[in-house]
């Protein structure tokens, strides 16, 4: 998704092909391009009226079936001549336009062969670019090119006529190949029906583009059960000991706080549900990496880090311009909400202490309105889970982090940017971005592992209000989460016989607790939502309305200046 | 504005609300000096359940939020409304600094001594006109408390210092709403309580189609179609989230008819009027794939509008 969202030419193709088909519901399993990575226009619509007009999912199967063929290249280009016609017969009554368009790509196509070179027509299959040449010049009212009476035939059984229905349409493909390249398809083996569309996108955008889509998690956001999380028995449970501090400092990096400070956290923070647990605050400075597991740790973060900066490095313009636009929104928002300074004014409302001056000394500007200037009293904490149901959107949440808090750093706004994660019974926050730093890629230190005991890591954030820049400052916290807190170490049993697992219904109620907390502290709690729609109840229960679904980059401005101004609102008790 | 009347008729709205709002008008004439504010609509609002709901909310002296995306009519309609019942009409716009005197008015020195000036919700409430409040959500509350009163059942403004005056019994307030696809809709419930609240509907094709076929009567009936066609798919690529909604601009759209008109090229013209509108470079080609899929570029007067 990360990719395939912010790589201009691919989002490009992709609308084109939503727009043919009406809906935006579903990912392209194809793609067009043109050699220089613009998209195919044309062909791209095709692409889109097949996903309208046909059964996308079994034509793609009948595209499966012969993936496996060293001819697939030149039978995906047939295949799609054949689908070309069917389409654009089938459309062409409701978007007359189509005739044009269908003529401009045929001129193209006469075009760009003129320019080719002899490497390049030697590349392409002869046999393909006949049928092309055909079609074409046929499109234009040309001459037809010279042809065997065997490539006459497939000319004419390419010309799917529109009145074919998926079932027809697939016949057609299968007497196609079977005719001509005594290809007989079988059904789909079992393993490779999985990741057919994948699959099918790979191999396209590798033999258009040269270029494969490779990286690690699925890539494609959350969805139900993308990450399992297990827990494996209360029994192993017990509190936190010396040698799992040891692994967290190893791992983590030192306290950034001292013991004693750390001491006062625990003795605040882990009572009740939280008895057993500990707490951990880092900037992720001096790892310990002569432990073997740490060095490991320390080595896949900072692989993660390089992609994670690749991903700002490869979409600058994009995250650039999401930063101008969030700014200019935040800018808005808070010359509306907050408190404007009053100005002198010939009217407006009455200024008593100066009132005499307009007898007396004929000054009329003894007014006041509300000025230009707007006092700025917030700071913000961001907070990112890291746990590692996060897995799939990694360089998404360190790039959507960079944007917020580069956003409101121009705008002189305070922002601190942490991540936390649970693991050995220590709830550990890794503060990527101090309020004094201006340099917001700390964020890309962000990387997914381990659990997220939500409750625990809003009260300790919660908790941390000895930072200089917030003197005088009121608080907001935004939690970037998909509001499903899950901790392998339980919730302390208190008086109860036994201990009870730290998620599902129970942990968001602690959440939601933690939540009312930081509001009764004075503490504003908004939420950043990028989970699956299964925990959106449990979104409302905890943030109650003060939340948003990001679902696409584009949407992030848009929705995060809408949940400032929401808690901006509630801040000023409108 | 029998025009406007016999329109409603052809929409098949309730007759009996035709009548009750023509009553209405017969019964509260304007001063000769505000007739200059009834408006004179260059559009009229296409969707016959809305008229008649937002009709029978303000003949029942109610209040009317208008809240939809944007593009859904909700300027066109409150302006129908104004003139409809033959009222003057006073549009506050909801800017960064609007305050309560903004609304209801300000003390200033007039050279001699301190006095008020009243603003449009004093006006609008003094002389029986129909205040459009737009952009409510825009504004901040406690600019909006000193209306609490004005209105709901005690149809009275209150300001310290000065008289207090009852609202006209014709006086009507019609706020607009606009919340994005991804946004969050936001109004406090003390004002909210306050309205009788209309959910825009997005245009229906058809209504679009009969709105253009109204303005430009010679249009061709298939280009009408395809513009039809491309306005709904740029709505629903808004909707996906994939451009922002700048480009979704309905009279935007018409302005590219009228420009058309003037012998500008279609791609000149929806360029000026759609896809300039967005200031991103890369959502302007977005955009101008959608158009380049409907309807081409070089199409002339003679072709848009019949030889």
């Amino acid at each position: 998704m990360i990719k395939k969202q912010f790589t201009a030419s691919a989002r490009r193709a992709r609308n084109i092909i939503w727009n043919a088909a009406g809906r935006y519901d579903f990912e392209p399993a194809f793609m067009a391009f043109f050699p220089n990575g613009a998209p195919d226009h044309y062909f791209d619509m095709v692409v889109g009226f097949t996903e309208k007009w046909l059964d996308m999912e079994k034509i793609s199967a009948f595209f499966e079936r012969y993936a496996h063929d060293r001819r697939v290249a030149e039978f995906d280009e047939f295949l799609w001549l054949g689908l070309e016609n069917c389409v654009y017969e089938k459309e062409v009554a409701e978007r007359p336009i189509l005739e044009a368009l269908r003529r401009e790509r045929a001129e193209r196509f006469f075009r760009e062969q003129e320019n080719l070179s002899r490497q390049q027509m030697e590349y392409q299959s002869m046999s393909v670019y006949t049928q092309q040449q055909a079609r074409w010049s046929a499109v234009l009212g040309r001459r037809a090119p010279l042809r065997t009476p065997r490539e006459k035939r497939m000319s004419e059984a390419l010309l799917f006529p529109g009145a074919l229905d998926t079932d027809a349409v697939i016949g057609a493909m299968e007497s196609f190949l079977k005719t001509f390249f005594r290809f007989e398809s079988g059904p789909v083996p079992a393993q490779r029906a999985a990741g057919t569309l994948a699959k099918l996108l790979l191999r396209h955008e590798h033999r258009r583009r040269d270029r494969l889509l490779v990286r690690t998690g699925t890539g494609e956001g959350d969805h139900p059960k993308a990450v399992l999380l297990g827990h494996e028995g209360l029994g192993r449970h017990a509190a936190p000991t010396e040698e799992d501090e040891a692994y967290i400092r190893a791992v983590f990096g030192r306290s950034a706080i001292s013991d004693a400070e750390r001491r006062t956290l625990e003795n605040d923070l882990c009572v009740d549900a939280d008895a057993d647990c500990r707490v951990w605050v880092t900037k992720g400075e001096a790892p310990d990496l002569t432990l073997r597991e740490a060095a490991d740790v320390r080595e896949s973060s900072l692989r993660q880090q390089e992609r994670n900066r690749a991903f700002l490095d490869e979409n600058a313009a994009a995250l650039a311009h999401a930063i101008k636009a969030l700014t200019t929104r935040i800018e808005t928002v808070l010359s509306s909400y907050l408190k404007h300074l009053p100005e002198p004014a010939r009217s407006g409302r009455i200024s008593p202490e100066k009132a005499w001056r307009l007898p007396l000394l004929g000054d009329d500007r003894v007014f006041l309105k509300n000025g230009e200037e707007v006092e700025q009293e917030i700071f913000v904490d961001l907070l990112l889970d890291a746990s590692q149901s996060r897995r799939n959107m990694q360089e998404l949440l360190a790039a959507e982090a960079y944007v917020a808090a580069k956003s409101l750093t121009n705008l002189h706004i305070p922002v601190r940017v942490s991540a936390f994660r649970s693991i050995r019974g220590h709830t550990v926050l890794d503060i990527l971005k101090s309020a004094d730093r201006t340099d917001c890629r700390g964020t890309l230190r962000f990387y997914a592992g381990g659990w997220n005991r939500d409750s625990l890591a809003l009260r300790l954030l919660g908790h941390l209000d000895d930072d200089p820049a917030l003197r005088g400052k009121r608080r907001i916290l935004l939690i970037m989460t998909d509001a499903s807190p899950n901790d392998s170490s339980p919730i302390a049993a208190g008086g109860r016989f036994l201990a009870r697992e730290y998620e599902g219904d129970a942990a968001v109620r602690l959440t939601e607790k933690a939540v009312r907390e930081l509001k009764n502290d004075g503490i504003r709690v908004g939420a950043v939502f990028h989970g699956t729609s299964s925990h959106l109840e449990d979104l409302g229960r905890i943030y109650g309305h003060a939340c948003i679904r990001i679902r696409k980059p584009s949407q992030l401005a848009q929705g995060f200046s809408d949940l400032l101004l929401l808690l901006l609102r509630e801040m000023r008790g409108d | 504005m029998e025009e406007l009347f016999s329109f409603l008729a052809n929409e098949g709205i309730d007759p009996s609300l035709i009548d009750a709002a023509r009553r209405f008008r017969d019964t509260h004439p304007v001063a000769e000096e505000d007739r200059s504010r009834i408006p004179v609509p260059e559009y009229f609002y296409y969707g016959r359940k809305t008229w008649e709901l937002a009709l029978a909310a303000l003949l029942a002296g109610k209040n009317l939020l208008l809240a939809g995306p944007k593009a859904t009519g909700k300027n066109v309609l409150s302006e129908n409304l104004c003139a409809l019942f033959g009222r003057p009409m006073w549009n506050v716009s909801f800017h960064v600094n609007a305050d309560a005197s903004y609304l209801v008015g300000t003390d200033t020195y007039n050279g001699q001594a301190v006095v008020f000036r009243p603003g449009p919700i004093w006006l609008c409430a003094e002389k029986g006109g129909f205040g459009i409040l737009d952009e409510i959500n825009m504004a901040k509350n406690e600019a909006l408390a000193v209306l609490h009163a004005a209105l709901d059942f005690r149809r009275s403004l209150d300001v310290p210092g000065y008289e207090r005056i009852d609202l006209r019994e014709e006086t009507r307030f019609i706020a607009t709403m606009n919340y994005g696809y991804a946004g969050t809709r936001d109004l406090n419930e003390a004002l909210t309580s306050r309205f009788a609240v209309l959910d825009m509907p997005v245009i229906a094709g058809e209504d679009l189609s009969k709105l253009i076929a109204r303005r430009y009567p010679s249009i061709d009936g298939k280009i009408c179609s395809q513009l039809v066609r491309l306005y709904e798919e740029l709505e629903k690529k808004a909707e996906s989230a994939e451009i922002s909604d700048s480009a979704l601009d309905l009279r935007g759209l018409l302005d590219a008819v009228a420009l058309m008109e003037q012998g500008l090229t279609s791609g000149d013209a929806l360029d000026m009027c759609v896809v300039n509108k967005s200031f991103d470079a890369y959502e302007r080609s977005l955009i101008r794939d959608v158009i380049a899929a409907r309807l081409p570029s070089d199409l002339t007067r003679d072709v848009v509008f019949g030889a």
